[in-house]
């Protein structure tokens, strides 16, 4: 940066410049003079502050206090996963596109793709999904758990050897801080500060290493939330203050898990590594001593798909996704040299994991969108099953609603619009788009056209949109193109200034679809409504919220209430496939496509255990059950120089594979 | 029609063989590029139907209605063709050589993926991931990168030279402050600014107006560089004599600057604008294939050069055929600069310098 500046050759500027940078010199001297001369600063008398001052959260008891007529489970009944063939040790060799912008797990730019390396898929949390039984936990840092008979309290039970990887004991106090940390506004987190204060109504510690946790109502999921809480730890965060994110930049939060990240691995730009805990305190532990089997996890940085595909090839990197079609069929197909010489393997899994929500989200609060019969017209317009056919050469399947893969709370039998330029004419024509001006696209007594702007973030997905304009075209309506940087584009949506939106959630393992975030009216607007339950006609778009439909409807919000209150199963069933059906009418979002499976290709030294990968996973690495046998790789390697063959390896994995059309 | 000395130079660049000869192949594309529309198109070059001539290549589109066709939206010409020869009466269509628009997919299998050059197709250069005709994609993107390199081109002439000359001519704190403002001018990074404009542009832009906004926005961090010539060379003509000549019989500053002055700075000036030209093509080139320039699906070859480099091993044609015509247009370019710079240049009609 520096050195951009730096590069004057005219005097006039170059006094300009220097003054300024010399500015900026001496106030990073002061800050750094500041960290260094201020006493690490330690928070405990705070945080123990903290926990008086919200003693109705923070509840202290003894053992004594604890029911006696708790149910314990404890999760040992389920079948444990991983191979127990695995072999340890090796070096597990990936590439990032970028190099992580910070090492913190909370706060600016912490929610990048690294996190799930030094948290979701590494770190430890109470209880853990079970990868084959969504609805099942298998114990992580807990030993046993129960539920309260009013099933708003969770009893648990914490393993006494659990270690941080710096060596420190994982106690309740660590679970106690979570609270405060993730209270706190030095982290610059305001959803975690919001989810941490009103998803949770106490917890308490009885000792050491037993605890409860209780929740403001009673939800079928009620274990998702109480059993994923995972520890913070309190010695670390000693230093908590005002400046957290500068001060925890760079530095590894210790963890629970398996992978830690050493001073020395951290190469900025270059490279990033992670390397196992030594005498990982789970290592024997069941469900998680087959797992996490390299000994290290290498990260070049590589910013090009098609140099990371080269790199692959070359076998410098050991795993590679090949979900899109031109790689699976055309760049490495199955007689590819190395694949046909079985170098390297091919596999396709089916899995069940609720879809991203790729599709068209259609704002509702533009002049001429916000028709319903425009809105329709366009669901008629968009030629999706052109793209998934010759595009995705027929590999995957049309998405339903944004509610697709959550089993019985997926509607049935609702399907979303099929392309059909009569119909889509029909309804531009209901909403006055009658006739073609000269290039065709059709324009309303007022001469407006029929045209919008089609905004994306996905580079690499811009020709499924060039079709979808090719095709709309015909039904008179014009789409422009707008394809932005990722950052910009959600900004945009963010800010609610896009027309239409070609972008997807990415979904975690959940139970039921969420509505209230995507179609409550309060998402939409402030004050949509008047008292009366009529429109407010000065309420304002509301941004930074995902309603990006701008869907607001007082029976849709009626809904999403009931739907957000209970907490009867069936109820909740009930109220989501009737929720799909009031938004299949709203007509504001057009469903794109989803992927049953996920495909990759490995080197032959990557092995996996029976069956591959587990039910609900999304990918081959999420639960580190792969290993790296080092002498497969040796005889690999020889083999590629003197031209020996094995067997080819093409599997298809579908034991968890649904009919198309069951919904889920 | 030319002065004798400016004559002298024409005919001395004509003797340049190599600079003429790719003045006229440039010439000639850039004709061709003009009458894309009749070369490569997907609409018909003459269709004749019931008695009746339709020329649908610059009209308004026909729905597929006017043809006996059952719908409304655009006909497609080469199925009509097509439908038309079977039926044996005396209605036919006139296809352009290639009958294919840039934007469409036309696939030959069921899918929509690279495939390689094929005359019976007729994609003579293949197709790219999305089984659009290469040689369609290329010629419009020639066409809008000539054009666009043409258009920056005189945009930064005319203000650079314009602004350039003054800062010579009047000198003094006009030309202090203004070579400062252009030292801080220059400092700003012109791809961020592109990146920053880009964003912020309203959506219901259409393409044209992007393209033009696009050429706007590289002039404004462009024309900076054209200046420091101009001062220089205008600083050197203005103490010479017949400066002083003019300015006696009472010329006005601007008759000055634009009848005496630059007419004699003209040889720096044409010998600069072959490399502005390559550098014009060269940068919407680079900022397509940054992903920063043009809205697909908008031809371009610096797209076309991204699509290229992705699919090395599996459609080689596509990076052949980009990098090619990327290469004959800036070589045929430097080839004419050449020429011009020699055929220009001063030393051969002046005695000092």
């Amino acid at each position: 940066m520096v050195k951009g500046i730096l590069r004057p050759s005219f005097p006039g500027s170059l006094s300009l410049l220097l003054i300024l940078l010399l500015g900026a010199c001496s106030n990073s001297n002061d800050t750094e003079k500041n960290l260094d001369s201020k006493k690490a600063p330690d928070n405990t008398a705070e945080v123990k502050a903290y926990y008086v001052a919200n003693s109705e959260f923070f509840s202290f008891k003894g053992l004594a206090d604890l029911p006696h007529d708790l149910v314990w489970e404890n999760g040992s009944e389920l079948p444990e996963f991983g191979s127990p063939n695995a072999i340890k040790g090796g070096t597990q060799y990936s590439s990032l596109q970028d190099f992580p912008r910070t090492l913190r797990h909370v706060g600016p730019d912490s929610n990048g793709s690294f996190r799930r390396w030094i948290l979701d898929d590494v770190s430890m949390s109470v209880a853990q999904t079970h990868p084959n039984h969504s609805d099942k936990f298998f114990p992580g840092l807990a030993t046993q758990w129960a539920v309260s008979p009013s099933r708003k309290t969770t009893y648990i039970k914490l393993n006494p050897s659990a270690r941080w990887s710096d060596g420190e004991k994982v106690t309740a106090d660590d679970y106690l801080f979570s609270f405060f940390f993730y209270r706190s506004t030095d982290i610059v987190a305001p959803w975690y500060n919001n989810w941490y204060s009103t998803m949770y109504t106490n917890i308490t510690k009885y000792d050491d290493y037993t605890i409860s946790i209780s929740i403001p109502n009673v939800k079928p999921d009620m274990h998702a939330r109480t059993l994923s809480l995972s520890p913070t730890p309190q010695h670390f965060y000693k230093e908590l203050g005002d400046d957290f994110v500068e001060r925890y930049q760079w530095r590894f939060v210790p963890t629970t898990g398996a992978y830690q990240i050493k001073p020395s691995d951290i190469k900025k730009g270059r490279s990033i590594t992670l390397s196992k805990v030594d005498n990982w305190w789970a290592k024997d532990l069941k469900f998680w001593r087959y797992r996490f089997n390299a000994n290290k996890i290498q990260f070049n940085i590589i910013r090009d798909n098609a140099k990371v595909f080269e790199s692959f090839q070359r076998g410098d990197i050991d795993q590679f996704g090949l979900n899109l079609a031109e790689y699976w069929y055309d760049k490495l197909a199955d007689d590819h040299e190395s694949v046909a010489k079985g170098y390297i393997h091919k596999t396709t899994f089916y899995n069940q994991h609720p879809r991203p929500t790729y599709g068209l989200w259609i704002n509702s609060s533009k002049p001429i969108l916000n028709q319903r019969e425009v809105r329709i017209g366009i669901n008629h317009a968009a030629n999706w099953g052109l793209v998934i056919e010759k595009y995705f050469r027929g590999d995957y399947e049309r998405l339903r609603s944004t509610a697709d893969g959550y089993g019985e709370f997926t509607h049935p039998t609702l399907t979303p619009r099929k392309f059909d330029i009569e119909l889509a004419l029909k309804h531009f024509a209901l909403a006055g788009f009658t006739t073609r001006n000269e290039d065709g696209i059709l324009v309303n007594s007022d001469q407006q056209k029929l045209a919008f702007t089609l905004t994306t973030g996905y580079e690499a997905l811009k020709d499924v949109l060039t079709i979808l304009k090719e095709e709309a075209a015909k039904a008179g309506l014009q789409l422009r193109i707008e394809v932005l940087d990722g950052t910009a584009a959600w900004k945009k949506a963010q800010e609610k200034k896009h027309d239409i939106l070609f972008s997807a959630f990415g979904v975690g393992l959940e139970m039921y679809p969420r509505y209230w975030e995507t179609y409550h009216s309060v998402n939409a607007y402030d004050q949509a409504f008047l008292a009366d339950g009529s429109t407010n006609p000065q309420r304002k778009v509301k941004t930074q919220s995902n309603n990006l439909e701008l869907v607001a409807d007082p029976k849709i919000d009626a809904m999403i209430d009931r739907y957000r209150a209970s907490s009867d199963k069936q109820e909740m069933i009930n109220l989501a496939h009737k929720l799909d059906e009031a938004l299949f009418d709203y007509a504001s979002f057009s469903p794109g496509f989803k992927q049953s499976y996920f495909r990759t290709g490995y080197w032959r030294w990557i092995k996996h255990p029976e069956g591959f990968s587990q039910k609900h996973r999304s990918g081959s690495t999420q639960l580190f059950t792969y290993w790296i046998d080092q002498e497969a790789k040796k005889e690999t390697l020889e083999a590629r120089q003197s031209g020996l063959e094995f067997e080819p390896e093409i599997k298809v994995f579908d034991q968890y594979r649904q009919d198309s059309n069951s919904g889920s | 029609m030319f002065n004798p000395q400016t004559q002298k130079k024409i005919n001395r660049f004509r003797q340049i063989k190599l600079g003429y000869g790719s003045l006229i192949v440039l010439t000639i594309i850039l004709l061709v590029s003009l009458l894309a529309e009749l070369i490569v198109n997907n609409r018909a070059l003459i269709v004749k139907y019931e008695g009746a001539y339709f020329l649908p290549t610059y009209t308004a589109f026909h729905p597929g209605t006017d043809f006996g066709l059952d719908y409304s939206y655009e006909t497609n010409y080469r199925e009509l063709q097509l439908k038309l020869s079977r039926q044996q009466d005396d209605n036919w269509v006139l296809m352009p050589l290639v009958p294919f628009s840039p934007t469409e997919n036309h696939s030959s299998g069921n899918q929509f993926k690279t495939s390689a050059p094929s005359f019976e197709q007729k994609h003579y250069l293949g197709t790219d991931t999305t089984s659009r005709d290469i040689l369609a994609r290329l010629l419009y993107g020639t066409r809008i990168a000539l054009f666009f390199s043409l258009g920056f081109t005189l945009c930064v002439y005319l203000i650079g030279v314009s602004i350039g000359c003054m800062m010579g001519y009047f000198g003094g704190v006009y030309d202090l402050i203004f070579q400062r403002l252009i030292e801080i001018w220059s400092n700003i990074p012109f791809l961020y600014m592109v990146i920053i404009v880009f964003s912020v542009v309203p959506g219901n832009f259409d393409t044209t107006s992007r393209i033009i906004l696009l050429l706007l926005v590289m002039v404004l961090f462009s024309w900076t560089s054209m200046t420091y010539f101009m001062r220089t060379e205008t600083y050197k003509q203005k103490s010479r004599d017949y400066v002083a000549a003019a300015r006696i019989l009472g010329a006005s500053h601007s008759r000055i600057i634009f009848h005496h002055i630059l007419p004699n700075i003209l040889s720096t000036l044409i010998t600069l604008m072959p490399f502005t030209i390559v550098g014009a093509i060269t940068a919407i080139t680079a900022l397509d294939f940054l992903g920063f320039g043009l809205p697909p699906p908008t031809p371009s070859l610096g797209e076309l050069l991204k699509q290229g480099t992705a699919n090395l091993r599996t459609a080689p044609w596509i990076i052949i055929a980009a990098f090619s015509t990327l290469i004959l247009l800036l070589t045929l370019i430097t080839f004419i600069g050449e020429a011009l710079r020699e055929a220009f240049d001063p030393k051969k009609f002046t005695a000092y310098r």
